[in-house]
């Protein structure tokens, strides 16, 4: 940190703003399809020369957001160090304020089931579910297109989902959990009010994930969850 | 009775995706009437009546408030170069 | 000044929406002050905007004000006002599809009535400098550009959506020259649909609302350039903010 001093000391204010700025814009550009952001990437797309400053300018970036925007940077992955922005306002309601994107309704589909049936879910009961739903995998959907893509592919980029190879299997099958966004980014307890009001019954009786959502809920505090493999 | 119900409460109910499947179809407004001669009050019914085409759009408006998603800014000025005009020579 | 929830959930739905009329401003900024339980005063809006506005431009973002071009009701943007290596980087389109867009820019600048058919833009989507689109590539990409409320469409003619002109507005102002940027006499905005001086040799233009207002108290409608009989024409209002369907 001694380090990261020195190195703000050489910039002058204007300087710092700047690349602040631009490191703003750069997550809200990475953040309008949802990928996670690599400190890798922002370091060779933004900050560059101000390399040995990053903790110091994501500082200040990290108050902008809170400041300006109500949002929160979280690093969801403190290994690889990859981050994502999540909203620190409670969900809006009303069509106006909302998007209304139908692929979260997809999504609340899949995390639901996977919530629901313990954290893992082979994925044939996922494509079953969502084939009595109208949405084959197999097929072109008129509003997600190619869905397997969509799930396989963007939702595990986005790290809503991970889509995992079972070991030893022949031939080959994969299972889906949450990922690491879905972890910090959606809440367990709204699922399951949401599942009790479209079941007409106390979301408490599904005993068993009412007690992990309320987990997640105290959990919930600034540390970022270390990814909680199940 | 009471014992197994107070049991069943503690391990809790179990999800079943085809009741789950069928609710949120209805939910999104499936008309189970489309079809006819079909009894809905079976899982079969679910492959058929009719979903409206903003019946995802509805299903995520409300999953929705489950989320806590950041809304994307979205722009067109400075997507692409702005290079000043081909040189015109004209009188001020 | 410190912002608020409130400022922060009315960018936030501004970032949604892209843009929304006097209107439905007044109520977000009601419902916003409501939510959080902040002080609210109705008259307002502007110095609530100019608030926003304060820190949102040391990012280089901002709320623009316009009158619409159709009812010439007062319409709120939030844009982007810089344009630098990393805001080239946005993910939203891909270059060959920008440069469609940018070349239908071209054809609407270029022409009297500020459209564009679809069938001259269809026509250029295999000679683009970057990588051609296929035509059912090309339509998919102007029926997202109506969608993403770029563009707006009618009856196969392409012009720009006032949220666009807002947005792009430096841009056009830096990259057209001034026989093709059209200004309003009157309000000296940028003007796609105007009315336009019958004469020939002169080059005044005026908005619909604001020709509206100019000569409504005048006996005789003359231009105010040239003194020729003004026509006229009395062009319908079409197509407000608030009728878009997203
Ligand atoms: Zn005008
Ligand atoms: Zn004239």
């Amino acid at each position: 940190t001694s380090q990261v001093q020195k190195g703000m000391e050489k910039l002058t204010k204007a300087q710092i703003d700047e690349k602040t700025t631009e490191l703003v814009q750069y997550i809200l550009m990475k953040d309008q399809k949802k990928i996670p952001i690599k400190r890798a990437d922002i370091v060779k797309n933004v900050l560059k020369e101000y390399k040995n400053v990053f903790p110091e300018i994501m500082n200040r970036v990290q108050q902008r957001f809170e400041q300006v925007f109500g949002f929160k940077v979280v690093e969801i992955d403190t290994k690889n160090h990859v981050y994502i922005l999540i909203n620190k306002l409670e969900p809006a309601e009303g069509s106006e304020m909302t998007s209304g994107n139908p692929k979260t309704g997809l999504l609340f589909v899949i995390l639901s089931l996977v919530y629901m049936k313990g954290g893992v879910v082979p994925e044939g009961l996922v494509w079953n579910t969502l084939k009595k739903m109208r949405v084959d995998p197999g097929e072109r959907h008129p509003e997600f297109g190619d869905v397997k893509k969509l799930v396989t592919d963007e939702f595990v980029r986005q790290r809503y989902l991970e889509y995992t190879k079972v070991p030893h299997t022949e031939p080959v099958k994969y299972d889906f959990t949450w990922g690491q966004r879905a972890e910090v980014e959606v809440s367990k307890h709204k699922i399951l009010e949401f599942l009790g009001e479209l079941h007409s019954q106390d979301p408490q009786r599904w005993s068993q994930q009412y007690k992990d959502a309320s987990s997640q809920r105290s959990s919930r505090a600034p540390q970022p969850s270390t990814s909680s493999q199940r | 009775g009471k014992e197994k119900a107070s049991q069943l409460f503690s391990e809790g109910l179990s999800f079943d995706p085809s009741t789950f499947v069928q609710h949120t179809l209805s939910f999104m407004g499936l008309n189970w009437l489309e079809e006819e001669g079909e009894s809905s009050d079976e899982g079969a019914a679910t492959s058929h009546g009719s979903l409206p085409r903003n019946a995802w759009r509805r299903l995520a408006r409300r999953a929705e408030a489950c989320f806590r998603s950041t809304p994307a800014f979205h722009f067109m000025y400075g997507s692409f170069q702005a290079e000043p005009p081909p040189p015109k020579p004209r009188v001020e | 000044m410190v912002l608020g929830e409130g400022h922060q959930r009315f960018i936030q739905t501004m970032m949604i929406r892209g843009i929304v009329n006097e209107q439905e401003a007044k109520t977000l900024h009601h419902h916003c002050c409501e939510v959080h339980k902040e002080h609210y005063v109705a008259d307002k809006l502007e110095e609530f905007i100019q608030v926003v506005n304060s820190k949102l431009e040391s990012l280089n973002m901002q709320i623009r004000t316009r009158a619409s071009e159709d009812d010439g009701m007062t319409c709120y943007a939030l844009v982007n006002t810089a344009n630098n290596e990393l805001t080239r980087m946005s993910s939203d389109y891909a270059d060959n599809e920008l440069e469609l867009f940018r070349r239908t820019l071209d054809l609407i600048m270029s022409s009297d009535d500020s459209t564009a058919s679809s069938t001259d833009i269809l026509n250029m989507a295999d000679s683009l400098q970057t990588r051609k689109l296929t035509k059912s590539a090309a339509e998919c990409l102007l029926k997202r550009l109506v969608s993403d409320d770029w563009l707006v469409e009618k009856q196969g003619d392409y012009s720009l959506s006032t949220r666009c002109v807002m947005d792009m507005e430096p841009y056009i102002r830096t990259m057209y020259d001034d026989e093709q940027v059209k200004v309003c006499y009157v309000c000296h905005c940028l003007a796609f649909k105007c009315q336009i001086c019958a004469n020939p040799l002169c080059t005044v233009k005026i908005h619909n609302p604001c020709a509206e207002k100019y000569f409504k108290k005048k006996p005789v409608q003359r231009c105010p350039g040239c003194s020729e009989l003004w026509p006229n024409e009395v062009r319908e209002g079409r197509q407000s903010v608030s009728q878009r369907q997203r």
